[in-house]
């Protein structure tokens, strides 16, 4: 048996095996590699800026606008610092914001060395990087706000800066300490929305006194300045201090978990494997069917309709945690449609996105089809009919997540007039999102080796469009709210022209019905047309009816030469 | 006089929302004493011996490792864990995973110590090369040699046979005993009946409750595992 030696630097000797491994890892990296990511960093930078520099303008406000930002920007600066403060929240208690290596669970923070020490460095080295990120988003956005702002360029900058790594190092520091009281997921999840609607309640004067309006202060520094943004970095400072004392009470277990999945996670985020990412998600989120189901549903033989009633099983298995989840999004979707009802237009891209990830929840029974190909072949059923018949119950699912989007956006704030509109519109907003879920699933993880020699502009454009286009089809079942409100515009029937959208969507939705029956012998016929080996290729075809055409002659010939 | 225990459960449960891995388990485990855990698939038996290192939390109960609550320092410093997959750096060869996890625990390893604990697994000739590259079987010996470089008064193995060809099975059989010898309590989690035969006690699990706690025959087990 082997003694340890009691006064042993654990510690020291931990940092040092780290400094050993560091250094050959660094040495391991070709500085042509490493100029080649700062050069594509660089480029992506600029393009973001130049983008968001051509949407933001540069010409000076009114001075109607500029007393509105002065008046009301803070807010919105807090409301955004209690999204990140949310996200922040919400990955402590999941055993974040650190995502160590499995290996130094296992060997690390197992052995007798002091966790807090141990655990201290990666953390300073991840809030290092994560603040110098917040510092350049913080400058970017300082230097946008000064083209249109009074004040100095640089005085926009800095103070940007301070309000982005303040809010940064807030939300780190929270997470920290998340996960060092293992907050429970819901709590976590319910005090994130909690900030963010009253600080989104407070920036549209529907409530008051949100704390973190003083980070908001920050940004727009140039303004004024007061003793309460002293009081925000102290806290934020204070916070993320908390934070790092704590760091050695993490859950192992919560650790472990994340080390396993995170790597995955950000593998299948790179290759935009929108599935692999919800499933990874899922796992990460402890998010597990239910063992009891809400309802049962009674089993007689194999049934008229077995993939329904598999689906509705799936459905009745849902965790309450992915039930939550469906209400929330409805209800961001209700709002954001609300507005766009009230005019502000662009908030149908953030009810489309909603009824978008709505959906990919509500296809889960065909997703998981679709994940095990084998077994769906092996059926007596083309898959595509299989994949169909998956699709009602999703619909289903979203008819209900469409209702309580309607309920919000009747109710906040109430209009009897919106009831009737609201309520022709939840079918076909249903049926975009699961148009749009449907085709990001069965479209799957995007084949790159097949555009590998394709010039970068066309495999970038078809990129993007394949990526988008699932988004712009759930986008599209809100057309009948747009539909209204211009024919309310123009003293017309709004729920006629709503109900009217609402069957153009329903054609779009049986065209992309269509297109999950007939997707494999569509793939089939496009393969043929551009591969010229391929037997299907119509010159094939052509070359090898007119052979089959020679030799019914030359037989034809033979024949009659005999006669 | 009996020995003093080195493990202490007292209804320690562990579960899932409603899924219970472990009901309410009361057990002790003196210095010296060789265990064999049995049980079928998803009976709690990984879920056990990750309790006790600490890996897992408890739904309810406590543990205490040598006086100290499962996880803590001393805990840590007394329980080594092979688990039944093999978990190791990819940066790091064999020795220096030795080397590091033995700085680790406090231990002076020089590199005889460490080339005999290699040549006791058979990996002698693989010694230098990164065990991301090995087999399952040579990974397995490459842990078993990470897990035995250290000091231990408790030593947990999760299914240690999975991969293992007929050398490395005698070498880590071997190694158990030696285990033994030293003083250590050893838990051997394993599907393998005949191991019962060379402990003191068997513990059987079936869906997280304790079925049977004292000497049982590879017969036995198997009507205890299959029943």
């Amino acid at each position: 048996m082997r003694e340890a030696d009691p006064d042993a630097d654990l510690e020291g000797a931990l940092a040092a095996w780290r400094r050993y491994r560091r250094r050959r890892r660094v040495a391991e990296v070709h500085w042509v590699d490493a100029l080649y990511q700062a050069y594509i960093t660089a480029i992506l930078g600029a393009i973001t800026l130049f983008a968001l520099a051509a949407i933001v303008g540069d010409e000076h406000l009114s001075a109607g606008a500029l007393a509105d930002v002065r008046a009301d920007g803070a807010d919105w600066l807090g409301a955004l610092a209690a999204a990140v403060l949310a996200l922040g929240l919400r990955s402590g208690s999941r055993g974040g914001p650190l995502a160590l290596e499995r290996s130094e669970v296992r060997h690390v923070l197992l052995a007798p060395v002091d966790r807090t020490t141990a655990l201290r460095g990666p953390a300073v080295r991840q809030l290092r990087f994560l603040a110098f990120v917040a510092a350049v988003v913080g400058v970017e956005g300082g230097l946008l706000a000064s083209a249109r702002l009074p004040h100095h360029a640089g005085l926009w900058m800095a103070w940007g800066a301070l309000y982005a790594v303040a809010t940064l190092a807030l939300a780190y520091g929270a997470a920290l300490l998340a996960a060092a009281v293992r907050l429970p997921s819901p709590v976590a999840t319910a005090a994130g929305v909690a900030l963010v609607a009253w600080g989104v309640a407070d920036a549209l004067d529907a409530a008051e006194g949100n704390p973190l309006v003083a980070w908001g202060d920050l940004g727009l520094g140039p303004f004024h300045q007061s003793w309460t943004m002293v009081v925000a970095v102290l806290v934020s400072l204070a916070v993320v201090v908390a934070g790092v004392v704590r760091i050695g009470d993490l859950s192992l277990e919560a650790a472990e978990r994340r080390s396993s999945l995170v790597g995955q996670l950000r593998f299948a985020a790179t290759l935009q494997d929108l599935r692999t990412v919800v499933v990874l998600r899922r796992q990460l989120a402890m998010e597990l069917p239910r063992l009891t189901p809400w309802a049962r549903v009674a089993v007689h033989g194999t049934g008229r309709a077995p993939v329904w009633s598999r689906g509705l099983r799936g459905v009745l298995r849902w965790p309450a945690a992915r039930v939550g989840r469906l209400v929330l999004l409805g209800i961001v979707a209700g709002l954001a449609l609300r507005g766009a009802w009230d005019g502000t237009t662009p908030l149908v891209a953030v009810a489309g996105l909603a009824l978008f990830v709505a959906g990919l929840d509500a296809v889960e029974p065909l997703a998981a089809e679709v994940d095990r190909p084998t077994r769906s072949r092996t059926l007596p059923l083309e898959p595509g009919e299989l994949h169909l018949r998956h699709l009602p119950i999703a619909v289903v699912v979203m008819i209900l997540t469409g209702v309580v989007a309607a309920v919000a956006a009747v109710a906040v704030p109430p209009s009897a007039e919106a009831v009737t509109v609201a309520a022709a519109c939840v079918a076909p907003g249903a049926l975009g999102a699961v148009a749009g879920a449907a085709t990001s699933v069965l479209s799957g993880a995007p084949d790159h080796s097949a555009w590998s020699l394709a010039p970068p502009e066309a495999a970038g454009v078809r990129l993007v469009v394949r990526t988008a286009w699932p988004i712009v089809l759930a986008a599209g079942g809100t057309l009948p709210v747009l539909a209204a409100r211009a024919a309310a515009d123009a003293g017309r029937s709004p729920e006629l022209a709503a109900g009217q959208a609402g069957v153009l969507v329903a054609v779009g939705f049986v065209a992309v019905a269509a297109w999950v029956v007939k997707r494999d012998a569509l793939h089939e016929t496009w393969a043929a047309v551009i591969d010229p080996d391929h037997p299907n290729n119509p010159r094939n075809r052509a070359r090898a009816l007119a052979a089959e055409a020679e030799a019914y002659d030359d037989a034809d010939e033979e024949l009659t030469d005999a006669r | 006089m009996p020995a003093e225990p080195v493990l202490v459960t007292t209804a320690a449960t562990k579960s899932y929302a409603d899924l219970v891995a472990l009901a309410p388990l009361d057990l002790t485990v003196r210095e010296g004493e060789r265990v064999a855990l049995v049980g079928h698939n998803g009976s709690g038996k990984s879920t056990f011996l990750q309790l006790v290192t600490g890996l897992l939390e408890l739904s309810g109960g406590t543990i205490e490792v040598v006086g100290a609550p499962a996880g803590a320092a001393d805990a840590r410093a007394a329980v080594s864990y092979l688990p039944d997959e093999p978990v190791l750096y990819d940066d790091l060869d064999v020795r220096e995973h030795l080397a590091y996890v033995a700085a680790l625990h406090g231990v002076e390893a020089d590199d005889d110590d460490i080339d005999e604990l290699i040549e006791r697994v058979g990996l002698t000739e693989r010694a230098t090369d990164l065990p991301a590259r090995f087999s399952r079987g040579l990974r397995q010996k490459a842990s078993i040699a990470v897990g035995l470089i250290r000091p231990y008064q408790l030593l947990l193995v999760d299914e240690p046979f999975v991969g293992l060809d007929a050398t490395g099975k005698r070498s880590l059989l071997s190694l158990l005993d030696e285990a033994h010898e030293s003083g250590a309590a050893t838990i051997v989690a394993t599907h393998d009946p005949v191991y019962v035969e060379r402990v003191d006690r068997c513990l059987a699990l079936r869906d997280g409750e304790v079925v049977h706690d004292g000497p049982a025959t590879p017969a036995e087990v198997l009507e205890l595992v299959t029943s």
